[in-house]
């Protein structure tokens, strides 16, 4: 009798071990995806030169921005463009901001509280810039289907925060085509109630690879009366795997460019 | 005998009320002087009441709002930076020449990263006008270190410290007691002001601290600071524009015509397009409903007050009549009627209830009235009422409702309270009567 009931706690064991091993197998396979994803977008190095358009139902603004990334935490920028602003630069490493203003001549240090405000008056708030690489640890991604586009395989993943992570977001849904180019990022809040979308809107060769050259961020409860709001980004040139050296991402060259 | 008939008639009954009612004065002085408290109290504390949201009202607008606004509409909403009134001039000549117009002043408002040398936190900066700032709010009263801004903006020498070559101008600012605080600034400290012009163009300026003001309303200490506009339109690129047209009437009673007046004038005026009226009410919607709420709290206790002063008038009078049993019994005995006997009962207690509420009134209006000329100080008392902006004194609002409101409420429980013990006389047996002790 005893050994009976051995067996089938064993059999029970055994298959819920599998089952969760299906299931790990499954989240890992998402997660890499979305791990190629980010790392197809920023490669090691990357420096580019990219014009960004606020659109507003009354006004329009453009800038010119100068762009460094390194690895997935560090990133540079700095406005050429409108003469007004040109000189005012960001620089991010890791979770921190700085932000630097040339006619002050001064660096500020972004509290944690202004993190959820927009970065220079765009949809993209001081977050997407701080987080944009912890989205791979800070999430649980799920692959919930796929589609096709072009004759090519569309991943659709569904990446929601981990308990304790210290994310801003209740859910991303990702679309990844099978080349690990991300087509789409749709945020949601707590409610999970859509709050905005980060579309690629062109693809194209530049910096020697197939890269989106259009990425537009777009408010999803924008009031459709008063008309669009949202912020367009063209590449004009990236290069990618280049050397820059390691005093880039600090803030005295944030402060003083090329020294 | 022919003064007598000159005389207005007074009824014997009330004449014997009369007499009847000082035979045992020390039992008449404590029935009156009950009544006459609760009228004190009464009269007191709706006064005080009445005072309180007057100040309250008052101080609300008078360290923010004004009580009344113009602004571009949809900027109350959205507080979007762009959402300006682009020529103030005419509507401010306007309304300078409405008569019930005490003063009017502009302001501009921008959230900004506040930065100090080691601290950064985000506050609205506000642009104000100096010299007219000084007419619409008391923000130069609140003043707690340092002065209030310069009428001209003052060219200051910050290039110390700088890499630069350059002689920057440092404008004057005013910061919030907890804003200071939490930057770790005194005055005479350099701020670092980084927000974002009306043209989504990158605003920054230093700013050095030249006074510090205190409120009591934590909210608009932590989260403001002032410069002046001059600075503000050239350093968020607003050029002439403002966000609000900031108006103070003479008194509370005027804010809705002049509403209306400023309304009518807009509607023809070309720089009137697209501009908003706003009252205090519709500035603060949660001041109306904080009132509402205290006032409900207030009317409440007042109910329980009169109701621990009816019972206490019910013991008195019900302990009257038990000790007079005999006293009743004899006067049934020698022909009065118990109607007559009733009636006589009311007029003691109506004569000793008009006794009380007349000299409490008398005592109330005179305390009240003591207190509205010279304030009552709340300095610090209390937290609850620094956040509705009451902070110093409280006058009292000594009126015909608050006067004679609480007294009348006294006036109709009591003589129903009254009417109780005369009842039981009608019971009462003369023969049982006379020989109770």
């Amino acid at each position: 009798m005893n050994r009976w009931v051995m067996l089938f706690v064993c059999c029970c064991g055994l298959c819920f071990v599998r089952s969760a091993a299906a299931e790990t197998g499954m989240t890992t396979d998402a997660r890499t995806i979305v791990n190629h994803a980010v790392e197809y977008l920023r490669e090691d190095t990357s420096e580019s030169l990219v014009h960004m358009t606020i659109h507003r139902p009354d006004w329009e603004r453009t800038m010119t921005i100068q762009a460094w990334t390194k690895g997935k935490t560090d990133s540079l920028f700095r406005i050429e463009a409108p003469a007004k602003d040109k000189g005012n630069g960001t620089l991010k490493k890791g979770r921190e901001m700085w932000i630097y203003n040339p006619k002050i001549n001064r660096v500020i240090k972004l509290p944690p509280s202004m993190m959820s405000q927009s970065w220079q008056g765009s949809d993209f708030s001081n977050n997407d810039l701080a987080k944009s690489d912890t989205v791979i640890d800070d999430y649980t991604h799920e692959l919930i289907g796929t589609e096709t586009l072009d004759g090519k395989t569309v991943y659709v993943i569904r990446s929601v925060p981990k308990p304790d992570a210290p994310v801003v977001w209740g859910m991303l849904t990702l679309k990844i085509r099978e080349d690990f180019m991300l087509l789409s990022e749709a945020f949601y809040d707590e409610d999970r109630e859509p709050v905005k979308i980060l579309t690629m809107e062109k693809i194209g060769m530049i910096g020697g690879k197939l890269y989106p050259t259009r990425w537009r961020m777009a408010k999803t409860d924008a009031d459709p009366a008063s008309g669009d709001e949202y912020t367009l980004i063209n590449y004009e040139t990236i290069q990618f795997n280049i050397d820059l050296p390691d005093h880039m991402f600090t803030i005295s060259n944030l402060k003083n460019p090329g020294r | 005998m022919t003064q007598k008939i000159t005389r207005p008639e007074i009824s014997p009954d009330v004449q014997m009320a009369w007499r009847n009612v000082w035979r045992n004065p020390r039992r008449t002085w404590l029935t009156v002087s009950a009544i006459c408290f609760a009228c004190i109290v009464l009269i007191f504390m709706l006064s005080f009441q009445f005072g309180s949201y007057e100040t309250m009202i008052n101080s609300s607008v008078k360290i923010n709002t004004g009580h009344v606004q113009v602004q571009a509409e949809g900027y109350f909403e959205k507080r979007t930076m762009r959402r300006v009134i682009p020529d103030p001039g005419p509507v401010i000549k306007m309304i300078k020449g409405i008569e019930a117009v005490e003063a009017v002043t502009v302001r501009a408002n921008a959230f900004s990263l506040v930065s100090s040398a080691g601290r950064t936190y985000g506050a609205m900066v506000i642009g104000i006008d100096p010299e007219r700032e000084k007419d619409v709010s008391t923000l130069a009263d609140l003043i707690r270190k340092g002065n209030f801004l310069p009428s001209e903006p003052v060219s200051v020498d910050v290039s110390g410290e700088l890499s630069g070559e350059s002689l920057e101008e440092s404008s004057g600012a005013l910061v919030g007691a907890l804003l200071a605080r939490n930057l770790n600034v005194a005055v005479g400290d350099e701020l670092t002001l980084l927000g974002q012009g009306r043209d989504g163009s990158v605003a920054a300026t230093i700013g050095r601290v030249c006074g510090i003001y205190e409120s009591g309303i934590d909210e608009f200490d932590r989260n403001t600071l002032q410069i002046t506009i001059q600075t503000f339109q050239s350093v968020y690129s607003m050029d002439d524009a403002v966000h609000e047209i900031v108006v103070n009437v003479r008194s509370l009673h005027e804010v809705g015509a002049v509403k209306k007046e400023i309304i009518r004038s807009l509607a023809v005026m070309p720089a009137g397009k697209d501009l908003v009226v706003m009252d205090w009410d519709e500035l603060m919607p949660g001041l109306t409903q904080a009132i509402l709420i205290d006032l409900t709290m207030g009317i409440i206790f007042w109910f329980l007050l009169v109701l621990v002063v009816a019972f206490s008038i019910l013991n008195t009078f019900l302990m009257a009549v038990f000790e007079r049993t005999r006293e009743f019994g004899v006067m049934m005995a020698i022909g009065m009627s118990p109607n007559r006997l009733v009636k006589l009962l009311v007029y003691e207690s109506g004569l000793m209830t008009l006794i009380g509420i007349g000299l409490g009134i008398l005592i109330g209006c005179g305390i009240t009235w003591i207190f509205q000329a010279y304030g009552i100080d709340m300095a610090r008392s209390s937290e609850i009422l620094a956040q509705y902006g009451i902070s110093g004194r409280i006058y009292p609002q000594l009126s015909l409702i608050t006067a004679f409101a609480g007294p009348l409420l006294v006036w109709v429980i009591t003589i129903a309270v009254a009417l109780y013990p005369a009842m039981k006389i009608r019971r009462l047996k003369p023969v049982e009567a006379m020989t109770h002790v």
